[in-house]
């Protein structure tokens, strides 16, 4: 079955690679992957090195992604690597109208959201590549068939209050806590537009049914386009609570000595991927096939953690800077992802009116 | 001798008949290409990701009368903000031209200083000052023992207060150009005649400069009406929010609304150019004297007195506008958490280290003064002869490339970026080299959208230079190019010296074209300051903020030094 | 003046301003060395004329020649830029560039046709001498006083040694001291250079005392072309009569239509004139007579032509001349008398005038 697949892959691989006049050999898996420091791949390493550059498409703040990027050049001296910051919507629309207008700018991907890569792999936008390092990855947590893009990091989404407002006795334990009439005006929650936020609505939804999002847009909560203002806004007091809070957000605003609490409900928490794939038509295939290796292996999943406080699918791999493992945690992991696509455009209309944007 | 003058005359008239279709057919590309692709989308009610679209209909218009919503808070917004603008500009621009205040001169110098802030730079700074619960002046309160918040600048007040701080500058540069082009005789005969102080200023002085406000208020509701930076920054928070926020929100949704986005977009053109065109219709005559006319200095009144308190009205305006938000961003972008409470105070240079060490916010500026030095000297040079087309030359058509010209000024910039992305990707498949995704299509864009500003601020220049200057050097045998190099251009200097300066600092501080169009080795500092406010921190901003502010100002220090030293003419 | 003397030719001009025809079908000519004056008041046409001859107004219909050579011809399709045509043009605002010196705005011309720049030295410095402008040829010519920029003008449209010289309303920006004496230098200037000129200006003072012909026109036509003395004396319209000199129009019906010769007119007043015939097409409804060709006697004189009894109504003193307003019996009559001809206001007088002086229109 495995092989019969990989065959497969290999076929459509030479059917691109005839298109970009690459050899078929390389443009997909590799019987011997070469060893590099701490990753494997079936990249030409020295092609990489002559196309000299990386374009990297990404959701990630673009701080912290500064910093990986200088990572991966320490790496790789020879190869610049460049990146553009959008937010999710955005930065899906950009590719799709460079690659109808056959304008390729970019080389990898990471986008916070299921519904983006599944369609972008629907239409083809993935440059197919078996990467080594997929092998320490579970099946849950690569493209179906294999070979397009895997999970690159795991956000962890809960609850978080500011202590100084919220006594521990009344702080939520459970999702549903998070609907008490006390956070009215004072509790924040990420966009429609925003990745981990489908997720959620789509999980609680199906936990506790319509009527949880509908008592919570009672309490007129506040949404913004990424967790800086969010956690912002409740350290600094202006919101009791964050919605929707990302683990990761709460592990970099702990390290810079910032008073707040991170709830792990209860019930679960949610959690949402970042999936990084290489891009079909990338201007520099070699370079990106040596990039996407780079963040599936250790190296750039270590890059990640540490810049990004992002949690790693890899289960060989130590938790981010003060947090714990996600094997430890209670996790509600999407189960049907078809429905769950299905459901965007409702939860489009649904959550733009509970935040107020329609 | 004859016969070969003989062969050119009819070339040259056919020439002269090439000069418009020329000029049109070029700036056509640039302004009107991007809208065809604006209308196509606002129509497409299929897949929105296809261009062109599989399905037309006017299902995205039939859609905006569910937004009643958005589009009364645009117009109360938009009403507030222009109302409380140009009633800054009137106050200010009566100040400062009828009434002899101690240090006026000074104070009409400083009234520049609010043009290089940016709405974005404001709308941070006043986040930064009167944020509920957070903000300096609310911390301060509450310090003081007030109850709850004294501001909230995020609500609708808030962001017509912060719109209007930064066009009240332009309303008061419109107003008092007409109360300065004003014979002052005109006043002192109807006061021989008889008439009160408040008889005058009521029957004369007002009907007089009404032209100047009436086209002031137009001009200022359109740009409130396009304004994006101040609503996005502080109205999400409040959860008000206006049509550029539901385009910028249509085109970052999956699956992406750019039907939505564009039918919005087309609908506040239509508003912006019957504005534009009202504003135009009321000042056919002397609309650009306005602007730079003759300027007759009025015998001021003498307050004696009386005159602080209107001197406090002028330092009252400049504090608000620029040196408390400046002292809030200074204040912030050294500190780790924005705060005003002196014990939780930790200083920090952390914020600049970033601007200046991460790789992509250093490139960002410096692709930004590239490209401002790049549309800048082009964009002035263009302009030059575009004004000089649309305002001399004998070419039949030339009023309509003024219309061309002048087109992207009703477009508002967020709207026309997503045109020019669109336009400039299918361009780019036929041409033999790349030009998206590089500096090169930022530049023509700012280009394009800069245009208007360039030829508003020249057209005053051009039309008062006297016609038979240029026609004497074509009667003593100067073909036009050397006439235009020889005695058209130099003459017009100070006016290219100023636009240059206009375009220059408007492209750094360029932003809605700058969204869509900025590309991984096309960073540019207007959108990495919106990124870092999405996903930084407000410290981190404020250090970007003051930044780019520093540097616009140092440009344009050291560009007057320079044109000082080189025109000798004591003009 | 034969044809190869012809200098400027313009046959049968139409300029259009959109609906507005502001020249109607002009033809005129104007022979080497010659000075014609196209005088008539503002809107009437003549500097439109004037820039259409320059190549800076695009006419609608007509031809202009200069020099024998077609520079504008609406049948032919034929319009040559104003640079090629060869002429020179003083302009009413002098057209000085401020961003230059007075020996750069000179020089301009020599410059544009390329000559060494020793040349280029020896004539600006010829010019300057001729316009007395010598000693300012470095100095910025923002700096100038409204009749040295009138100089520098004029030395810059003589550099270059064109060969038709266009004045447009050159004088009329300076004090009335200046403008006449600065009326001598140019016409002097003009005939010591032979240089062909075509004057424009709407004050016929100026007109009658520089030119050797006068063209006037009126709402885009000509009204009359002729000597100075010739337009003085023998207005053929009431238009020319009314807008050169100081004439009395003098409303009647001339008795016999004869070309040539006296004709009795009578007057609506009562009496009966004797007056010159006029030309061919007279309508002979009106008469013109000048107020310097009239005289004033003590009361009761009748050996004198046309003498009509009348009243000193009012004196007015100029100086040069004195203005009488007489009542006589066909309304009020302007009458110039040198200085030391002095009546009393309300004095009864004899006026009188010879017949060739009052001519029928």
């Amino acid at each position: 079955m495995r092989q019969s697949f990989r065959a497969a892959v290999s076929m459509l691989a030479i059917g691109f690679a005839t298109v970009l006049g690459i050899t078929a050999a390389e443009a997909a898996s590799c019987p011997n992957p070469r060893q590099m420091d701490g990753f494997k791949t079936c990249a030409d390493v020295a092609k990489a090195e002559q196309e000299g550059e990386v374009v990297f498409y990404t959701t990630d703040p673009p701080q912290a992604t500064t910093e990986v990027m200088n990572d991966f050049m320490k790496a790789f001296p020879k190869i610049k690597a460049t990146f553009l910051r959008l937010q999710a919507g955005n930065l899906f629309q950009r590719l799709m109208s460079e690659r109808q207008a056959k304008t390729n700018v970019a080389d990898v991907m990471s986008i916070s959201e299921m519904t983006f890569a599944t369609d972008l792999q629907k239409r083809g936008g993935y440059m197919p590549y078996e990467s080594p390092e997929y092998a320490a990855y579970r099946k849950e947590y690569k493209s179906q068939p294999e070979g397009y893009f895997g999970w690159g990091t795991l956000i962890v989404a809960g609850l978080a209050y500011n202590p100084k407002l919220v006594p521990a006795n009344e702080a939520p334990k459970n999702w549903p806590d998070a609907l008490n009439a006390t956070f009215k005006d004072a509790v924040n929650t990420k966009l429609s537009t925003s990745g981990l936020q489908d997720a959620v609505w789509y999980k609680l939804r199906q936990l506790y049914g319509e009527d949880y999002w509908t008592k919570f847009a009672t309490l007129q909560p506040h949404g913004f386009d990424s967790y800086v203002q969010q956690f912002d806004r409740m350290v600094n007091g202006q919101d009791k609570l964050v919605h929707t809070a990302q683990y990761s957000a709460y592990l970099q605003l702990k390290a810079k000595g910032a008073e707040l609490e991170f709830v792990f409900p209860t019930d679960g928490v949610v959690v949402g991927q970042s999936l990084y794939g290489a891009v079909e038509g990338a201007p520099h295939p070699e370079a990106a096939k040596l990039m996407l290796d780079w963040f599936l292996g250790k190296p750039g999943q270590a890059s990640l953690q540490n810049h990004h406080y992002l949690s790693s699918p890899r289960t060989d791999m130590a938790p981010p800077p003060g947090g714990i493992p996600t094997g430890q945690m209670k996790v509600l992991l999407i189960d049907d992802w078809d429905a769950y696509l299905k459901s965007r455009p409702q939860f489009v209309r649904e959550w733009d009116k509970i935040t107020g944007m329609r | 001798m004859n016969t070969t003058a003989e062969r050119r005359g009819p070339d040259r008239r056919l020439g002269r008949f090439l000069v418009v279709p020329g000029i049109l057919a070029t700036i056509g590309l640039l302004v009107i290409y991007p809208v065809f692709f604006l209308v196509t989308e606002s129509l497409n009610v299929g897949d929105a990701g296809t261009f062109p679209p599989d399905e037309l209909g006017f299902g995205n218009y039939q859609d905006m009368v569910s937004d009643t919503q958005v589009l009364w808070n645009t117009a109360f917004v938009a009403g507030l903000a222009t109302v409380m603008a140009v009633g800054f500009g009137l106050l200010l621009a009566w100040i400062l031209t009828r009434t002899a205040i101690p240090g006026r001169a000074r104070l009409e110098r400083l009234m520049e200083l609010p043009y290089y802030m940016t709405p974005l730079v404001g709308a941070l700074a006043w986040g930064v000052i009167a944020a509920p619960k957070t903000g300096l002046a609310n911390q301060l309160g509450r310090l003081l023992g007030t109850n709850g918040d004294v501001l909230n600048i995020y609500s609708a007040w808030g962001i017509a207060w912060v719109m209007a701080l930064f066009e009240g500058t332009v309303a008061f540069v419109m107003i008092s150009a007409a109360m300065k082009s004003m014979d002052p005789s005109m006043e002192e005969s109807a006061r021989v005649l008889g008439a009160g102080k408040f008889r005058v200023a009521l029957t004369v002085t007002l009907p007089m400069i009404l032209p100047g406000i009436v086209s002031a208020t137009i001009f200022v509701f359109a740009e409130m009406l396009s304004a994006f930076a101040a609503a996005f920054v502080l109205g999400i928070p409040s959860r008000f929010i206006v049509i550029t926020t539901v385009i910028w929100q249509s085109t970052s949704a999956y699956p992406p609304e750019y039907g939505r986005a564009a039918a919005m977009g087309l609908c506040l053109f239509v508003v912006l150019a019957v504005a534009i065109g009202l504003a135009r219709l009321v000042l056919r005559k002397g609309s650009y004297a306005t602007i730079t006319g003759k300027a007759f200095r009025p015998r001021p009144l003498r307050l004696g007195a009386r005159a602080w308190p209107l001197v406090t009205v002028c330092w009252a305006y400049l504090t608000f506008a620029v040196f408390l938000p400046m002292a809030a961003l200074l204040m912030t972008s050294f500190q780790k958490f924005a705060t005003v409470i002196v014990g939780d105070m930790h200083f920090t240079l952390d914020n600049y280290a970033s601007v200046f060490r991460q790789g992509a916010v250093a490139s960002a500026l410096t692709n930004s003064i590239v490209l401002g030095l790049g549309v800048a000297t082009v964009g002035s040079l263009l302009v030059g002869v575009l004004t000089w087309v649309i305002f001399r030359a004998r070419v039949p058509g030339r009023f309509l490339v003024e219309y061309v010209v002048m087109f992207p000024q009703a477009v508002p910039r967020l709207v026309f970026g997503l045109g020019l992305l669109w336009a400039w990707l299918w361009i780019g498949q036929a041409l033999p080299f790349t030009l998206y995704g590089t500096l090169w299509i930022l530049g023509l864009a700012y280009l394009t959208v800069l245009l208007p500003l360039g030829v508003r601020t020249l057209a005053g220049v051009v039309l008062q230079i006297d016609k038979s200057l240029e026609e004497c050097a074509r009667v003593c045998g100067a073909s036009w190019v050397h006439q235009m190099r020889t005695v058209t251009l130099p003459l017009l200097r100070p006016g290219i010296v100023a636009a240059w300066l206009l375009i220059f600092i408007s492209s750094v501080r360029e932003l809605g074209a700058s969204l869509f169009l900025m590309g991984p080795h096309s960073k540019v500092i207007g959108p990495a300051i919106v990124d870092a406010w999405l996903t930084a921190s407000s410290e981190l901003s404020a250090a970007m903020a003051l930044v780019q502010t520093g540097v616009v100002f140092i440009a344009v220090i050291f560009l007057l030094r320079v044109t000082r030293r080189y025109s000798g003419d004591p003009a | 003046m034969s044809e190869t003397e012809i200098r400027i030719e313009i046959r049968n001009l139409v300029v259009d301003y959109g609906d507005v025809r502001a020249v109607d079908d002009v033809s005129l000519s104007v022979g080497r060395g010659e000075l014609v004056t196209l005088l008539g008041p503002s809107g009437c046409g003549k500097t439109t004329t004037l820039r259409a001859v320059a190549g800076l107004e695009d006419p609608t219909e007509g031809s202009i020649a200069l020099n024998g050579a077609l520079v504008y011809s609406a049948s032919e399709r034929r319009n040559m830029p104003a640079e090629k045509r060869g002429v020179s043009m003083v302009f009413q605002s002098y057209a000085i560039w401020p961003h230059m010196t007075v020996f750069d705005n000179v020089a301009y011309g020599l410059r544009v046709r390329k000559m060494s720049t020793a040349d280029i030295r020896s004539n600006v410095m010829r010019v300057l001498d001729l316009v007395q402008m010598r000693d300012f040829a470095d100095r910025p010519s923002s700096r100038l006083s409204g009749g040295q920029q009138q100089r520098v003008a004029v030395a810059r449209a003589i550099a270059f040694s064109p060969e038709v010289l266009l004045f447009d309303e050159p004088l009329s920006n300076l004090d009335a001291k200046l403008r006449v004496s600065m009326r001598v230098e140019l016409r002097e200037l003009q005939k010591e250079l032979g240089i062909t000129a075509l004057y424009v200006t709407h004050d016929q003072e100026e007109a009658l005392a520089i030119s050797d012909r006068v063209i006037v026109m009126n709402a885009g036509r000509i009204e009359q072309i002729g000597t100075p003395e010739d337009i003085y004396r023998n207005p053929r319209t009431l238009f020319v009569a009314d807008f050169v000199g100081n004439a009395n129009v003098i409303r009647g019906q001339a008795r016999e239509a004869a070309a040539g010769g006296e004709v009795d007119f009578v007057t609506m007043g009562g009496p009966v004139l004797r007056a010159a015939a006029g030309h061919a097409q007279a309508k002979g409804d009106a008469a013109a007579l000048q107020a310097a060709y009239v005289d004033i006697f003590a009361p009761g004189r009748s050996d004198v032509p046309n003498a009509t009894p009348g009243t000193i109504h009012r004196r007015m003193f100029h100086g040069d001349f004195i203005q009488y307003v007489v009542d006589w019996p066909c309304g009020q009559l302007l009458v110039r008398r040198p200085p030391t001809d002095l009546f009393v206001e309300g004095s009864a007088v004899t006026v009188s005038f010879a017949p060739e002086h009052c001519v029928v229109l």
